[in-house]
Formats: structure tokens, sequence, C-alpha cells
């Protein structure tokens, strides 16, 4: 049994899509635009297109880069950014770097990066890693930061080399840090795997999306956004859930036990 | 008689032992300066000069700000000193090693691993079997009192229970020497004499050598052969006290000894001089 309480938490992000849903629904059929198709006509159009094989690649071809981007983005930041927060000279020596790229619209890179590496695979997963980058590496390198100096002085005690401190304690005791950057990540990696086929238009879920407006198939155009929006909200969860297992120990849920000295 | 020298450790180690008490550790004219501005310096310790027996529980004493702390810390190797050395068994300490072990008064547990996996951590990384070092360690965490919390994470406990997984952390990997940086400061008064017992309990048993940095009298004589009053600004020593009372030492029999009594009495007199700060009581 759950109480009505857990219940309704449970349920409120359910009610919140039905509502948004509604609102859709009410605005489409009350504006008669034949560019603003209503919700259930989107919600319609959506098996055709998981049914096409041809859609079906294309969305698998975008995340089969968004996870390259991603896993590559994880493997080079995650280190840097712990390097960055144990070594004043690494952070000294990236930080301006970094400070010039963040701002910039990693987008606003693709017309430069095409012209180098042309509008293939390459080019799409270059900015999705940019995208992911900046944010593993910030966290990461406030989380290493703030581990604790007597927490590293225990390693170096029982024997730990600098290196071995780095993978093993900085590491984990900065892992609940890096997930959160990693949870931005993700969606930005989403964002800018979009983004990037709305620029390069040759295949995957943005170019399906672009290529229905230009044929002006708007039902095509908002199930695509649903689906877009649904990978976005799955991933997002899924990785909620692997972030929660992982840093299971850091969360403040468990209930104190009977506390003696 | 002539000197042979001699391939086998154990025909020297019979004459080191012979000699009166052996110096396991020795601080020699150590001064430690940290820069606070471009201008200024702080001299947090001037010209320490120590030397520590083996099996001997060796408190130091002292107000904050006196440069305690950041003695211990050269003896455990995690900072280096401005000028002067210090020295383990005769080997210069350039840096950390698990012949020194430290507690310290925040705990520094790794809070990914549970209790058992923190105590194993030590044994583990020499190399000992996983088999063996989680018997060791189940053997230590009862020793401390936590038997039946060995699967809890450290977020779990009170603070009084990570000290004491902190204390099996530690002499799970058998270092010589405890170096322990005000471990009960952190705790309330119940918890820290009950911690204060059962230290004193697990210690009479094998007499470990121990360095303790306080800056509670009671707490230094309750628990030390010899007491090291420093004084602040610049960190001096400022005497040595040895502490001539009987052990095992049993805390409610020691409140009632008058010579107890007076160590407290004449050490306190001797922190008000040193602590300008501190109100006269």
């Amino acid at each position: 049994m759950i109480s009505p309480a857990a219940f309704a938490r449970r349920a409120a992000p359910v009610f919140a899509c039905i509502g948004l849903l509604a609102v859709w629904q009410i605005a489409a059929l009350i504006l008669k635009n034949d560019s603003f198709p209503t919700a259930i006509e989107a919600i319609r159009t959506i098996p055709d297109i998981l049914g096409d094989k041809e859609a079906l690649i294309n969305i698998l071809a975008s995340l089969r880069r968004m996870a390259i981007g991603f896993g590559v983005a994880l493997l080079v930041s995650i280190p840097l950014g712990l390097l960055m927060g144990r070594s004043r000279a690494v952070a000294a020596f990236f930080n301006p770097l970094l400070m010039i790229i963040y701002p910039v619209p990693k987008a606003a890179l693709m017309p430069i990066i095409m012209l180098w590496l042309g509008v293939g695979d390459v080019t799409k997963i270059l900015v999705i890693f940019l995208g992911v980058s900046l944010p593993v590496i910030y966290h990461s390198f406030e989380g290493a930061k703030a581990v604790e100096e007597k927490m590293l002085w225990s390693g170096a005690a029982m024997g730990l080399s600098s290196l071995q401190r780095l993978v093993r304690i900085v590491l984990p005791a900065a892992l609940p840090e890096i997930l959160t950057g990693c949870r931005t990540g993700l969606v930005l990696a989403l964002i800018t795997m979009i983004t990037s086929e709305m620029i390069a238009r040759q295949s995957g879920a943005g170019n399906i999306l672009f290529n229905a407006l230009d044929m002006g198939q708007y039902d095509t155009v908002y199930a695509m956004i649903i689906v877009i929006g649904a990978m976005g909200i799955g991933l997002d969860a899924i990785f909620e859930r692997v972030r929660a297992m992982l840093v299971r120990w850091s969360e403040p849920q468990f209930d104190m036990p009977l506390s003696f000295s | 008689m002539k000197v042979v020298p001699s391939r086998s450790s154990e025909w020297v180690r019979p004459v080191t032992s012979q000699r009166p008490a052996s110096t396991i550790i020795e601080i020699d004219r150590v001064s430690q300066v940290f820069q606070t501005s471009a201008r200024k310096d702080h001299v947090a310790l001037s010209d320490i000069s120590l030397t520590i027996e083996e099996g001997a529980f060796v408190s130091i004493l002292g107000p904050s700000g006196c440069g305690k702390s950041t003695l211990l810390y050269i003896v455990g190797g995690f900072v280096s000193p401005t000028s002067g050395a210090a020295t383990m068994k005769g080997q210069a300490i350039t840096g950390p090693g698990p012949d020194r072990g430290p507690v310290f008064q925040e705990f520094a547990l790794f809070p990914w691993k549970t209790v058992l996996g923190n105590v194993m951590y030590g044994p583990r990384q020499q190399g000992v079997r996983a088999i063996e070092a989680e018997a060791q360690s189940r053997t230590l965490i009862e020793m401390v009192g936590l038997k039946g919390y060995e699967n809890f994470y450290p977020k779990e406990l009170s603070g009084g229970m990570k000290q004491r997984v902190a204390l099996a952390r530690t002499l799970a990997y058998h270092p010589e020497v405890l170096l322990m940086d005000e471990p009960f400061g952190a705790l309330d008064a119940h918890t820290r004499t009950r911690l204060q017992n059962d230290l004193l309990n697990i210690w009479e048993r094998d007499r470990k050598t121990v360095l303790f940095v306080t800056h509670s009298v009671d707490e230094a004589v309750f628990l030390s052969d010899k007491v090291v009053m420093m004084s602040k600004s610049p960190g001096r020593i400022r005497q040595v006290i040895d502490i001539d009372l009987p052990r095992p030492r049993r805390r409610n029999e020691l409140l009632l000894d008058p010579r107890y009594q007076k160590y407290v009495v004449d050490i306190e007199r001797m922190f008000d001089e040193v602590d300008e700060t501190g109100s006269p009581s």
C-alpha cells in the first residue's frame, strides 16, 4: 500500500502531461490552423513514424551518435576535471581555455567543423562531445576540489600512490557531483544531437523533423517533437535510476539507527 | 668486542632493544612558517625538539593555534617542516606511510564504503587476502564495539560510531605509531568519555606508541604517560610532564586519586599562563 500523499507525488508528472496535452488539444481545436494539429492527431502519427523502417534507422543513428559523443566526453572530461580539481597547475592551464569555450554555443561552431570534417557522423559527434564536456568538466572539477584533505591523507598513510588516490579516493568521493554534471550533460547531448542534425541535414531524428516541416507534414513535425521529448525524459529517468544506485551511500535518505557513542 | 657486520637483522635487534628506552620518533629542531600574506609570516612552530619512546602514550596539549596539529602532521609526513627534521626509527620522515596511522577529528572515513569496507581498506591495500582481511576487520569492528554495524554506511552512523570505525580502520593495517589529531574533539562530553575509556582499554592491551593531540587537560592526564605542554605564537614546547599514575587506569578510581587531581590542577594553571586569551578559572 502506498499512502495518498506518495501516490499524488508519483502521479503528478502524469497529470502534468495529461494537462499539457489537454491544453494543446483545446487550443488546436479553437485555432483550427492547418499548421497546428491537435494533440490526438499528433499522437496518432507516432506509430507511423516508429513503424517506418527508414525513420527508425534514422532515430537509432541519432542515438548512436549521441551515445558515442556522450561516452567519449565522459572519458575525457571526468579525468580532466578531477586532475584540475587536485592540481593547481592543471587548473591554471585549462581554466582560461574553458572560460573561452564555455559561453560559445557549440552549434555555432558547426559551420567551421563542417568545413573541416564534412557533414558526416564525425562532425555531429564532435559537437555533441563539446556540448557534454563542459558541464561534466565543471562538476568533476568542483567535486574533486571539495574532497576532504584528511581523506586523502588517510589513503596516503595506507600506502596509496597519488594516482591511486585520484582513482580510488577522489573519483568515488566526487562521484555524486560528477553524476550531477553527467545528468546535465545527457540533456545537452540530446539538444546538441538534434541541433547538429538540423544544421547538417543528412540523417537522424532532427532531419526527419525538418523534412516533415519542409513538406508541410505538420502531424509528423509535432509527433517527432513528442518522440524526441519522450526520448529525453526516458534517458533522464534511466540515468537518474543508475545515478541513485551508484551514490546510494551519499543520499540522506537513511534513518539514523538508535544512536550510541 | 669486535662488531661483525651482520646480514641478519635479528642479530642487530637485541642490541637496540637493550637501550634503556628505545626512541621511536625523534623531532629535531622543527620549525614551521606559513606565509599568510606577502609581508607577514605566521610562525606555527618554532624550534621544536622532542623524542618519543616506543610504546609511550604521549599527548601534545595546548591552546588552539599553538601548532600542535601541525606537529602531528609533520610526524605523519603529511606536511614538510620549513626547517628541522623528524625521524622514525632513525629514518627521515619524507612522506606518509603505513607505519604511522592517523586518526582525525573529522573521521575522514570513505563514505562510499561500508564500515567493513572502510576497515578492510588498509589491509587490502597492503596485499592481505580478502578472506583474511575480512576476518581481521570483523574482529576489530567487534573490539571497537560496533558488532552488527558491519554493513552500515558512515552516513548512517553517529559521530562517536564514526570515530570508532576510523580507529578500527587505522588499527587494521598495524601502524607502529598511532597519530591521533583531537580525535574526540567533535564529540559530546558523554560520548567523549566513553571513547576515552575504550581507547585506553584497547591501548593497554598492545601498548602501541600513541601521539595524541588535544586541548583537554583531563583527557591528556587521563590517557597519557607524558604530556607535552605547548604555548602559542610561536608554537613552542613549554614543558614536558611525566604522568606517573598506575595502569591499567580506571576512570572512577582515577577521578578520586589526589595525584590525578594535582596533575590536572597544575597543568590547567600552566595552560592558563600559555593561553593569554583563556580566562583563568
